[in-house]
């Protein structure tokens, strides 16, 4: 069942994309100050939404496993958080070389940039801690700690073009009443945004196998050692 | 443009061949655990 899930959203989103890539780069006109460069906010935006709300996701489950002690919120949390890492990776590389065409430089200092940096830094650690301790229910509440730690970063990061007078951009969709777009470029952020989602949901679900792969090795060699 | 595009597909790829080469990496591991634990004395 889980192998036709993946087959039909996969198509679906390779569809979707496919289809977006024909508007973005044939239909719609360059932006007037920015030139063809624009564009990639169709892959920047999205990116680093899907990465900022999956670590939001990833604490939740965090937070579950807390309460619970389920290790399979863990393995979720964990699943979850390493995928929302790859796309927070893309939004980084993106902006960064947006940020080389339109400002000059490949990075700025400023408060948006640095706190995604920081938030990603942490997330990073939250995979490298996870490497580094072997014992299970001690593994699963160290990171439930960071992620936590790390999502309220990733809450000051989403914020903090609002707080503060950052040389990044201030927001520029509708439902953060930036309005600093035209609706026809819009609208292909939300579907690639959709496209994106759903490769990232195929990911999550083979990092779930694999979490319960690894869980069964472990149950295994628990055994064979008990033998 | 396409350096943007580029880099967003090239962290993606690596990602998925990652993911790749980890699932075999524990399918072998299953495979090596499970005939230890069934046949102990090999």
């Amino acid at each position: 069942m889980r192998e036709k899930i993946i087959i039909g959203l996969a198509i679906f989103a390779a569809g979707l994309l496919a289809w977006n890539m024909n508007t973005i780069f044939t239909q719609l006109p360059d932006e007037l100050n920015q030139g063809a460069i624009y564009r990639i906010i169709y892959f920047h935006v999205p990116a680093n939404i899907l990465g900022m709300s999956g670590f939001g996701l990833g604490m939740l489950l965090s937070i579950g496993y807390l309460v619970t002690k389920d290790l399979r919120y863990d393995a979720l949390a964990a699943s979850v958080t390493e995928v929302s890492l790859v796309f927070a990776s893309i939004g980084l590389a993106t902006g960064s070389i947006w940020a080389r065409i339109i400002w000059g430089v490949w990075w700025a200092w400023d408060y948006r940039l640095t706190s995604w940096l920081v938030c990603w830094l942490i997330f990073g650690g939250y995979l490298m801690l996870r490497r580094a301790v072997d014992e299970p229910i001690q593994r699963a509440r160290f990171a439930a700690v960071v992620s936590v730690l790390g999502t309220v970063n990733a809450y000051i990061s989403y914020k903090s073009i609002e707080w503060w007078n950052t040389q990044h951009p201030q927001p520029v969709l509708s439902i953060r009443n930036g309005g600093g777009m035209a609706p026809g470029m819009e609208a292909p952020i939300w579907w690639n945004l959709l496209a994106l989602a759903c490769f990232s949901a195929i990911l999550v679900m083979v990092r779930m196998r694999q979490e319960a792969f690894a869980r069964e090795i472990d149950t295994l060699r628990r055994m064979a050692h008990a033998q | 443009m396409l350096l943007g595009l580029g880099a967003a597909w090239l962290i993606m790829f690596i990602y998925v061949v990652l993911i790749m080469l980890r699932e075999r990496k524990l399918r072998k591991e299953l495979d090596r655990v499970r005939r230890m634990v069934e046949n102990p004395n090999k």
